[in-house]
């Protein structure tokens, strides 16, 4: 089977019109499609960025604030520009495109523009007959992000027709050497959905983007999906910090695969790891009790488990096998009343492994949060 | 329980305490005969009015009612217009025209002469017309054409995109949306530009300014506008409304730029402020519109709004500042759609905000009124056959003004296609005036059109799920914490899904798009009001000018602003200082880099 078709879907920067895109995004979905949600108020530079890095078929832009010729071209002529000629650009406006614009648009470069009355079959329809031949052959990248991007797919694909990757992918495969230097620095974080994996972790990143002036990092994040069906991959709409050009960031559906990750996901980290990164961070979806997403890995130094503070009874805590494998766990949401009482829990329940895990309690959603910075310099390379 | 348990349990209460007055004005004949004594002095008292063509009608009317039970439901559950609870309205007459003649019921009908007729001194124009595009100079110009012909001044300001995100003119990749949809400002001398012409002190002027994220930021500027225009006496004098409701920002309209704790410190700071130094300006507008406009229902949006009403007095009143200082400089903003509800949705809303505002907050008489300003619904209107959108929005004019409304804008009929053009523009003020001194509607007698059963019926309906969803938001842990959830931006968009669905599927018709269809026709194209881009060169040259003239100040103001920012004081006097010699993009830059940025809720 072919690899689902991956678009990527925004609204432009100063426009916060997401109605629109989040009916249009439930209906890519529930067609098949997988959609990469940038959010709103989002800049050229960072439509661009985050194209390119997850190396999409096509942008979908949603705009309702004005400024939509210019900004419709700006993208176009970026990824032009960053020699991203195959991503193509489409969009809609409702009432404010007028079919004059959208003639203009289409001169500098967007494929096509709905107007107001477009069915949401219509446009599905459009997306899946127009990206969704498989690729032509593939021109040279222009960067070593693109580079990387393109691999990325490669892998993918090739574990979505169920074949092994082959020739230069195979090549990703590391020495052990590689891998034992890369180990330092490839940190996955795993835990319930909703506990605030992701916050937690663009937080971290803004840390090492303020802490390190060169440095880079990459980002491997998971969200769910049914094998041949669609996924919103939605974790950069709120991750602000991590729309950095030092930050590479790519968004995976499970494609089927039980336990947080997906089938080509241990390729992929194999591949970022060597790939230059200060760090590598990989999130898994949110997971159930008897998840061990980094058990088989060996790429994986450091496990993070980030807990909510609402697990239910003191019993339950006995069964998360990430309780005994975890290296840091951490209790987000520390600012509930329930925090205090699940940090006494779950500190007894690690003495029980006597492993010397450390946990720590973190506020993500709060800036400059002293767990976090905890949790920071526990994570930094220096300390391990 | 936050105080909106306790708001809940007030309405609670005073329903009972109305029918407890029912029962005992049938059981207790004193009581019953003064009640009825008080009924016939109030209906002794309302002026006379004739209409053009000879007929006398009451100033007010009231339900034909002799029976002291019934006068205890109207008196109490009700309230005349300008009385507690405030149903019928939060003023006495409101827009009803001046008297031409007065006459009391006893004489009967015959007029008396000239200079025994009281004179009423005119009202203002509830007309407010909302307005804002390209760059300062053009709204000013824009203004002083909606006003030429107003004996009072009334602007209201819509911003461009790109400073309602806080952003400068010249930021990376918004060039094209300067001046789009709105008025482009960045720093204080486009504020003086954009009212040039207009005395900010007169009481006949007010201004309105639609922002929410940066509001502090463009409140300064304005202070700093009318200072250097008009020297420091200015400030108590200046009249007007900035949105600033951070809460209906992250539940409905995500133009959010800080994250939402500091974002309410910093709107506590303003109003602490101005409610102290500019007692006649409202320093928030607190507002359902966008919640409606996102697609929710008329309840959700009473009842959000309502609640974000509660919960800033609770936060207000928890800084320090009496109610009785803050209550009165409250203000809010409804949507008016078709659906039935808006018969009496704000009626409702008026009603419990009196009695949680007294009930629960002490609040004195002048802190109980629900001022509002009501817009008609632009979502309701639609490309297709635009011209409809005349009569959709001349419908929901007549119900915002049953409503008893104290301010209205109506929309324009191109609206669905970007910011209206000056002749749909006129007829969408024209109508309203045609409602108001052409038709015998609203200018001649108050409670013209309350009272209906079915208004009745809608009021009880309305009240009853409001209430359900301040229970609802108390479970939750309060307004905060419920926003914190996502609870209403869930609700919201559950609506809205809703509603798609409805018209999707016809059972909720709109003419000319799922209904009397005219196949074939395509949607008309209006012409549209576009910023060139030489004005968007123009405003980027000004903007770089104001930054290399401010270089060796700025970063010091901005230091003071940071420091103070962290020191937890009030930072308004220090943003007041900074608009002087920073843009609105450098400010919110720096602001960001102490509280951080706003995360979005998806």
């Amino acid at each position: 089977m072919a690899s689902p078709i991956r678009i990527l879907t925004a609204v432009p920067i100063c426009d916060g019109h997401d109605s629109a895109i989040n009916t249009i995004n439930l209906e890519f979905i529930r067609h098949g499609i997988e959609v990469i949600y940038l959010g709103y108020h989002r800049s050229v530079g960072d439509i661009v960025r985050a194209a390119i890095q997850e190396d999409v078929r096509a942008i979908g832009i949603s705009s309702y604030n004005g400024g939509h010729i210019e900004f419709f071209a700006e993208v176009v002529g970026h990824l032009r520009k960053r020699g991203a000629n195959d991503i193509k650009v489409f969009g809609g406006g409702g009432g404010t495109i007028t079919h004059e614009d959208a003639v203009a648009m289409k001169r500098k470069g967007v494929d096509n523009i709905f107007f107001a009355g477009t069915s949401l079959e219509e446009m599905t329809d459009y997306v899946r007959k127009h990206y969704g031949r498989p690729r032509a052959k593939r021109s040279r990248p222009k960067s070593p992000d693109q580079e990387l991007a393109h691999k990325l797919t490669a892998i993918e694909d090739a574990y979505a027709r169920g074949r092994r990757p082959t020739s230069n992918v195979q090549r990703v495969t590391l020495s052990k050497k590689v891998r034992d230097s890369s180990k330092r620095r490839v940190i996955g974080f795993t835990g319930p959905g909703g506990a605030g994996k992701t916050t937690l972790i663009d937080e971290l990143v803004l840390r090492f983007l303020n802490q390190n002036s060169k440095g880079r990092i990459a980002i491997l994040s998971h969200d769910p999906s049914v094998i041949g069906e669609g996924a919103l991959l939605g974790d950069r709409a709120t991750m602000i910090n991590s729309q950095n050009d030092r930050v590479f960031m790519r968004s995976m559906a499970t494609r089927g695969q039980a336990g947080g990750l997906s089938p080509a996901t241990h390729h992929c980290l194999a591949l970022l790891a060597r790939s230059g990164f200060d760090y590598v961070v990989i999130e898994t979806v949110g997971t159930g009790q008897e998840a061990m997403p980094f058990q088989k890995n060996g790429i994986v130094s450091q496990t993070v488990l980030v807990m909510n503070p609402d697990y239910g009874s003191r019993l339950q805590l006995q069964k998360i096998a990430m309780l005994d494998l975890a290296d840091v766990v951490v209790v987000n949401k520390s600012d509930l009343q329930r925090a205090r009482t699940a940090h006494t829990e779950i500190e007894q329940r690690l003495e029980q492994n006597r492993r010397n895990q450390r946990l720590i309690d973190t506020v993500a959603k709060r800036h400059r949060d002293p767990g976090v910075d905890e949790l920071f310099e526990l994570i930094s390379p220096s300390e391990l | 329980m936050s105080k909106l348990g306790q708001v809940v349990e007030s309405v609670d209460k005073y329903n009972r305490f109305v029918l407890d007055q029912v029962k005992h004005a049938r059981t207790d004949r004193e009581f019953g005969r003064d009640l009825l004594g008080r009924w016939n002095d109030i209906k002794a008292k309302i002026p006379i009015t004739r209409t053009p063509t000879g007929i006398p009608l009451p100033r007010l009317a009231l339900p034909e009612i002799d029976e002291p039970g019934e006068i205890a439901r109207y008196l109490f559950g009700e309230g005349l217009p300008g009385e507690f609870p405030y149903l019928n309205g939060v003023y006495r007459e409101m827009y009803l025209e001046p008297i031409r003649e007065i006459e009391s019921l006893e004489k009967n009908g015959h007029a008396q002469n000239g200079k025994s007729a009281k004179k009423i001194a005119p009202a203002e124009e509830p007309t407010r017309l909302f307005s804002g595009l390209m760059l300062a100079e053009d709204t000013n110009e824009r203004f002083h054409f909606l006003t030429a012909h107003q004996r009072t001044h009334r602007l209201s300001t819509a911003f461009d995109g790109v400073t309602l995100y806080g952003l400068d003119s010249d930021a990376d990749g918004v060039f094209g949306k300067i001046g789009e949809g709105g008025v482009a400002i960045d720093t204080v001398e486009d504020m003086i530009r954009l009212y040039d012409g207009f005395d900010l002190g007169s009481p006949n002027f007010s201004a309105s300014m639609t922002i929410s994220g940066p509001a502090p930021i463009i409140m300064a500027m304005y202070i700093a506008a009318a200072k250097r225009r008009f020297g420091p006496s200015v400030l108590p004098k200046l009249r007007g409304t900035i949105q600033a409701d951070i809460f209906k920002e992250v539940q409905a309209q995500n133009e959010t730029i800080f994250p939402i704790e500091p974002s309410l410190r910093f709107l506590t700071d303003m109003v602490e402020f101005t409610t102290r130094e500019m007692p006649r300006w409202y320093p928030i507008s607190i507002s359902g519109y966008h919640i409606g406009e996102a697609g929710s229902t008329p309840v959700q949006q009473a009842a959000y709004t309502l609640s974000n009403g509660f919960a800033y007095a609770e936060m207000f009143a928890a800084r320090g500042i009496p109610v009785d200082q803050f209550g009165p400089r409250l203000s809010f903003f409804l949507d008016c759609g078709l659906d039935a509800e808006y018969i009496a949705l704000a009626r409702v809303s008026r009603r419990i905000w009196a009695i949680g505002m007294r009930d629960v907050f002490g609040a004195g008489p002048k802190a109980q009124l629900y001022k509002l300003h009501i817009q008609t619904s632009g979502r309701s209107l639609i490309a297709a056959e635009f011209k409809n959108n005349l009569t959709r929005t001349a419908a929901e004019l007549v119900l915002a003004y049953m409503n008893a409304t104290n301010s209205c804008h109506s929309n324009s009929a191109d609206e669905p296609f970007t910011t209206p053009s000056e002749e749909w523009i006129r007829l969408a003020a024209h109508g309203q005036a045609i409602l108001l001194e052409e038709s015998g509607m609203f200018k001649h007698t108050m409670n013209m059109l309350s009272g209906s059963p079915g208004m009745k019926a809608v009021e009880r309906a309305v009240e009853a799920a409001i209430l359900d969803e301040f229970r609802e938001i108390e479970r939750l842990g309060g307004v905060l914490a419920a926003v914190e959830e996502r609870y209403q931006r869930s609700q919201i968009q559950n609506a809205a899904h809703r509603y798609e669905q409805q018209i999707y599927d016809g059972t909720r018709t709109i003419i000319a798009l799922n209904k009397y269809r005219n196949d074939g026709d395509d949607i008309p194209e209006v012409k549209l009001v576009r910023t060139p881009r030489k004005k968007q060169q123009l405003q980027v040259d000004r903007l770089t000018k104001f930054k290399k003239k401010n270089a060796g100040k700025s970063e010091r103001a901005l230091d003071k602003l940071a420091a103070n920012v962290e020191s937890g004081k009030n930072c308004f006097p220090a943003l007041l200082d900074a608009v002087e010699v920073c843009s609105l993009g450098q400010i919110t830059g720096r602001l960001q880099e102490v509280v951080g940025r706003f995360r979005p809720m998806v």
